[in-house]
């Protein structure tokens, strides 16, 4: 029996995959199939037309019956393909139907063909040469095998007629009137049409299979191409994609998790690990694997000077294992083959200062890895190796954050104690309360007594600032609270003060169609507008005006606390929020103050959602904006 | 009429000073003790109309635990004689740490807080209010 039309089983072309490969040529006999369908539509009409205006035209004697019917055959078994063919469109694994569709239209159309010659003349009918359009469809359809036995069957059922015509054992159907004479039984007539149809036949044949095997080896060039191009750029994206996830967080274990989840998934591989140098840089910690199985044994710390690999990987090579029963390089070489990992690939993390760890694939199958999987490693291992050592100092710097807070939280509970005794001491001899003093020493005790205060002042700053630091809680839980009483209460406390000094202190609030309320502490909120109520009027001269506004904006409400006061220098605005900064004016005008209470103010702000700004014009005034997120049901 | 008297409990001999002096200016009469122990030996030798009570003693929440004692609703407890007793409680302790107490009646039934340092008038002030003059 011939061969199946595919060239299935020819060698597989580098880098295509024999899946890859059939899907091309499944595509490419569906079309054909569905192409000589709508041909043979035409050949079938084609077949009735030309009998009929042979006779009815050309007035040549046709023995025309068997002539339409072979025409109605095949328009009939045309038919019936075309409705396979409909029907077998929807599924798309049926390249088995496919196949026995092709061979069975070409051996119908063989059978109409050569019972079209017969009836049309024979070696006399001009139908002969029609012969080689089927044969080179079938150099289009299968494989040079096949399309050479099919050119072979044609000359030989062709030999076969002229021959039985020849010998008189077939009727003769002359086409009257085409002829003069019969030429089916002129022996060198006879012999020269059989051999020139039968190399016509073959040499088309010839050709059209070397074009088209040709074209073929194209196209598959092209797929490996396009093949190839599509894996460069799905590793591209997934590259890209595993670089956002990376460096999307700065939490260590995260970083870890998906580095080892991303490249097990973009390498196409089973399982996937990290390990990282300890401290002594002598020790590989187990940090993070995908796709180990529960019984994969965790060898724990692994010492580099008795692990080959590892010390080859650390120098900077990327070591591939093709087969792991076949290598040295390994410590636990029996765990590893009992896990079915058969070959593996190991780059090394390489960060700024040196190594920091390694980076694996394991695969199932051995001699998965190729040169393409090593580029591509090395690349993953660079980003990866970024993403830890960012990881790793965001945790430095988050530990030492800590310390720090930890450290000025004890300093300045140490530092108040003393400083509130002292401050009660000396109340207690102004006050009069140990006896009278005379002028000069109440003026003293009276000037220590607001230097201590103005240094309790400041350490509360500081515990504040250190408080906020370190952790949220101590301010109390955020709740939803009320914005616009908060800010009334602040005002009214300010009145006494703002009387004194001839300054309008005006609260407006314009919200009135909601109730305004934030997700805050109580403290806070009180803290933030409490300070800049209270700049507003220390840095406001006596008949000036300071209003506080509560505006809502979209879903926000802003609080604007303006005043017309000395003003900030643009210099001085950009350092304003810093700790410590004081504007220069400011000082000449209020010698107290710390430096600390704008940046407690913003760093709630910050913490309860909002946003801070200022505008200022020296000698004008100031504007002091809190926006922050409203409550909306 | 006698004098009210007044029984200081901290550990800081300056703070003691610094309440002191103002109350004793007031007319009060006013003991002093160090700690917990002490305090109780003092009130159960003559018992006091008030306690200002310190809450870092021995340790960070001796007064805490001291006023929760006296305070006791149980019956049978040794100290029900002096639940009647007013407290004052001083706290040294910024209301803007972790370690911060506000004055919660179901935790800690104190009548009032002061915060460190305590200003004389206020403490004068407090002081009176509590012992309903």
């Amino acid at each position: 029996m011939v061969e199946g039309p595919l060239p299935m089983n020819s060698s597989p072309i580098n880098g295509l995959t024999p899946q890859g490969k059939r899907s091309l040529i499944e595509e490419e006999l569906k079309a054909s199939v569905a192409w000589l369908i709508r041909l043979r539509w035409l050949a079938g009409v084609g077949v009735i037309l030309t009998a009929w205006s042979v006779n009815a035209i050309l007035k040549l004697q046709l023995f025309t019956f068997p002539i339409y019917l072979i025409g109605a055959v095949i328009l009939v078994y045309n038919s019936i393909f075309y409705y396979i063919d409909k029907k077998i469109q929807s599924n798309p694994a049926a390249t088995q139907e496919y196949t026995r569709l092709a061979h069975w239209q070409v051996g119908l159309d063989w059978l109409a063909m050569i019972l079209l010659i017969h009836f049309s003349g024979g070696v006399e009918s001009p139908a002969i040469l029609f012969f080689v359009f089927h044969i080179i469809i079938a150099a289009i359809f299968f494989t040079p095998r096949t399309a050479y036995i099919y050119s072979l069957v044609a000359v030989l059922l062709v030999w076969l007629d002229v021959g039985l015509e020849f010998l008189g054992i077939l009727p003769h159907y002359p086409v009257e009137g085409f002829l003069q004479e019969a030429l089916y039984k002129n022996i060198w007539y006879v012999l020269a049409i059989l051999l020139f149809f039968g190399a016509t036949s073959l040499i088309s044949a010839y050709l059209a299979i070397s074009i088209n095997q040709r074209l073929r080896r194209r196209e598959e060039e092209v797929m490996e191409l396009t093949v190839n191009l599509q894996r460069a750029t799905e590793r591209l994206q997934a590259l890209n994609d595993g670089a956002r996830a990376i460096s999307s967080t700065l939490e260590l274990s995260e970083v870890l998790n998906r580095l080892v989840k991303n490249t097990a998934e973009v390498m196409h591989v089973h399982a996937c690990f990290i390990r990282l140098l300890d401290k002594t840089g002598q020790h590989l910690e187990r940090v993070a694997d995908f796709g180990l199985s529960q019984n994969f044994p965790d060898n724990g710390s692994i010492d580099v000077q008795n692990n080959p690999l590892i010390q080859e990987v650390l120098s900077g090579k990327i070591v591939n294992i093709p087969d792991t029963s076949q290598t040295s390089l390994l410590q636990y070489p029996a765990t590893t083959i009992r896990e079915g990992i058969h070959s593996m690939l190991v780059a090394p993390l390489i960060g700024k200062s040196g190594p920091l760890g390694i980076l694996g694939v394991y695969s199932h199958n051995v001699n998965h890895f190729s040169k393409d999987d090593e580029t591509f490693i090395a690349a993953i291992a660079a980003q990866g190796s970024t993403a830890i050592e960012n990881a790793l100092a965001y945790q430095a710097i988050e530990a030492l954050d800590a310390t720090k807070s930890q450290f000025v939280r004890m300093v300045t509970h140490e530092l108040r104690s003393p400083v509130s005794v002292i401050k009660s001491l000396l109340r207690t001899i102004t006050a009069g309360y140990a006896g009278g003093l005379n002028e000069q020493q109440r003026d003293i005790l009276e000037r220590a007594s607001k230097r201590a205060e103005a240094l309790q002042g400041l350490v509360d700053d500081l515990l504040d600032l250190a408080a906020g630091k370190a952790d949220i809680k101590s301010h109390g839980e955020m709740e939803p609270i009320r914005l616009d009483d908060v800010i009334e209460q602040v005002v009214k406390r300010f009145e006494i003060s703002a009387k004194e000094k001839e300054i309008d202190l005006i609260w407006e609030n314009h919200i009135s169609e909601i109730t305004p309320m934030v997700k805050a502490t109580q403290e806070g909120l009180d803290r933030i507008f409490n300070n800049l109520v209270s700049n507003a009027i220390k840095y406001t001269l006596p008949k000036g005006k300071v209003t506080v506004k509560l505006t809502r904006v979209g879903n926000e409400a802003c609080v604007t606390i303006e005043d017309t006061g000395i003003g900030i220098s643009e210099e001085a605005q950009a350092q304003l929020f810093q700790e410590f900064y004081r504007a220069p004016n400011a000082k000449e005008m209020e010698k107290e103050g710390t430096g600390l209470g704008l940046v407690i103010v913003k760093d709630l702000v910050k913490r309860f959602g909002g946003k801070i700004g200022v505008k200022s014009t020296v000698g004008v005034g100031s504007q002091f904006t809190v926006i922050l997120p409203l409550l909306l049901q | 009429m006698n004098k009210k008297s007044i029984l200081l409990v901290d550990d800081d001999p300056d703070v003691r000073l610094s309440l002191r002096l103002p109350l004793e200016a007031a007319g009060y009469e006013v003991k002093e003790a160090t700690n917990p122990t002490e305090g109780l030996a003092s009130m159960k030798k003559e018992k006091p109309d008030l306690l200002i009570l310190d809450v870092m003693m021995d340790s960070a929440t001796a007064g805490f635990q001291f006023a929760l004692d006296l305070k006791s609703e149980d019956p049978k407890s040794e100290l029900k004689a002096f639940k009647d007793i007013p407290i004052i409680m001083l706290t040294a302790i910024h209301d803007t740490t972790s370690l911060r107490f506000s004055p919660d009646q179901d935790y800690l039934p104190v009548e009032v807080f002061l915060e460190k340092p305590v200003e004389p008038d206020v403490l004068l002030a407090t002081v009176k209010k509590q012992l309903g003059e």
